[in-house]
């Protein structure tokens, strides 16, 4: 072959590789570049970037903005944290729902709904699920990320060979210094997962939070599902949410914040902020390891024959049947009275943080499906809607 | 410690431009093995690192 042959014959080979890439890469960067909206209610009071807490994240993927909903009378304040692991994805939307619809009366509410927005901008190596899901609404469909858990390699790379949680100096796991969940109280010179935990624990000390509520979904074969995960101090305000659901709603457990599992923000708040600190898991059978298929109907519908099998054998720490499922519906209804309830206990039992806010209820969003509780961002008020 | 760790965080993607680069080199320019099937094998294991060094993937 001659020369010139060869070098054509590799410069093909170089184009069909680019195009390869071109091809091969439309998911991943449409996902990349794709910004949910949200039409925020007319509560919304302000915005501002999570860098305002803390100079160290400006300029980056983790600058999330803060909303806040503030009433004007006095009480106490409250902050919901969306989307720390964005493969949980009733946690982001249920943040969107609590935003678009809030009402307050009484007290601020400040909500983060995409905590670690470089998680949400990319897969999961080797699940092989699809980038969005839909939600459809009466005026058409409303498409969010599904994500992962750990932030993207693209923001924070290399991951050390043991992460050292700091101050503690547990040894984790070393995925876990990309892990949000595991990055609490923060460290300002630390990683930027660590910085992004710092940024959100700033807040909380500046605008004074008195309940935290960090919003998660939970496979279920893990035994904390469909539990609310509590600081000791906010113990009772959890013991009576989990009660007056259960006799109520649906069932929910409780459980303490273990003082040896470091980094969660249920430990980590509760013991470097003056907030109570409580954590929330629905169930997602999504994410469980032994579910078929992983597609955007799972996400949905959470319906399952593998899971109903686990479920027969007594492998699952929630009731579970295929017929109902899971529904993206089911989980975020969950989570708004989750939310709701814990917050009314704390006005029970601290009348002097006292929050009177109101969001869609577990009943309404069964009856109504979540779609009728998201609006239409093109006949919104463009200064209520914003691009996340 | 957050400038060691954005060094750090940039010398990665810089390496995964200089691999991209010396592959692309040794896929023209190579004496030894030139064979289809190296051709080929270079114009694949290329796309990580360019993918990489164009912060895509």
């Amino acid at each position: 072959m001659s020369d010139r042959a060869l070098v054509a014959r590799r410069a093909a080979l170089l184009m069909a590789s680019a195009a390869l890439m071109v091809v091969g890469t439309q998911d991943i960067r449409a996902l990349r570049a794709y910004r949910e909206t949200v039409v925020v209610s007319e509560a919304f009071t302000r915005q501002v970037p999570l860098s305002t807490y803390f100079d160290g994240i400006r300029g980056t993927l983790m600058d999330v903005p803060v909303f806040a909903f503030d009433s004007g009378v006095p009480g106490g304040s409250v902050l919901i944290l969306g989307g720390a692991h964005a493969y949980e994805p009733a946690s982001p939307v249920m943040a969107y729902v609590v935003m678009e619809n809030i009402a307050v009366t009484q007290g601020r509410v400040f909500v983060i709904a995409r905590a670690n927005m470089s998680a949400s901008t990319l897969g999961m190596l080797g699940n092989a699920y699809p980038p969005f899901f839909r939600v459809r609404t009466p005026w058409g469909e409303k498409k969010y990320r599904i994500g992962d858990r750990e932030t993207h390699p693209l923001e924070q790379w290399p991951d050390p060979f043991t992460f050292v949680h700091y101050p503690s100096k547990q040894n984790l796991a070393y995925q876990d210094s990309r892990n949000m969940n595991r990055t609490f109280p923060g460290r300002p010179d630390g990683n930027l997962t660590e910085r992004t935990s710092f940024a959100i624990s700033e807040l909380i000390r500046r605008e004074k939070i008195d309940l935290t509520i960090d919003v998660h979904e939970a496979s279920m074969g893990y035994p904390v599902v469909s539990t609310y995960v509590c600081h000791e101090r906010a113990e009772e305000l959890c013991m009576m949410a989990a009660m007056m659901l259960s006799a109520e709603q649906f069932p929910m457990k409780t459980e303490n914040s273990p003082k040896s599992l470091r980094g969660l923000t249920h430990r980590e708040i509760g013991d470097f902020t003056e907030s109570f600190a409580v954590l929330m898991e629905t169930p997602e059978p999504f994410i469980d390891k032994f579910v078929g298929p992983m597609t955007e109907a799972l996400m949905l519908t959470g319906k399952d024959e593998f899971m109903q099998t686990a479920a027969d054998r007594g492998l699952l720490y929630a009731e579970y049947d295929m017929k109902t499922g899971a529904t993206l519906d089911y989980r975020v209804g969950r989570h708004l009275a989750g939310a709701a309830e814990v917050v009314k206990q704390m006005g029970e039992f601290y009348p002097g943080k006292k929050v009177l806010a109101a969001w869609p209820t577990y009943a309404e969003v069964m009856e109504k499906g979540i779609g009728a509780f998201l609006h239409d961002p093109a006949g919104a008020d463009p200064s209520r809607v914003f691009r996340h | 410690m957050m400038l060691l760790q954005t060094l750090i965080h940039h010398t990665y993607f810089l390496l995964s431009a200089v691999v991209a680069l010396l592959l692309l080199t040794r896929l023209f320019r190579r004496k030894s093995r030139p064979g289809l099937a190296y051709d080929i094998v270079y114009a694949y294991a290329i796309i990580p690192f360019i993918l990489r060094a164009l912060h895509v993937k």
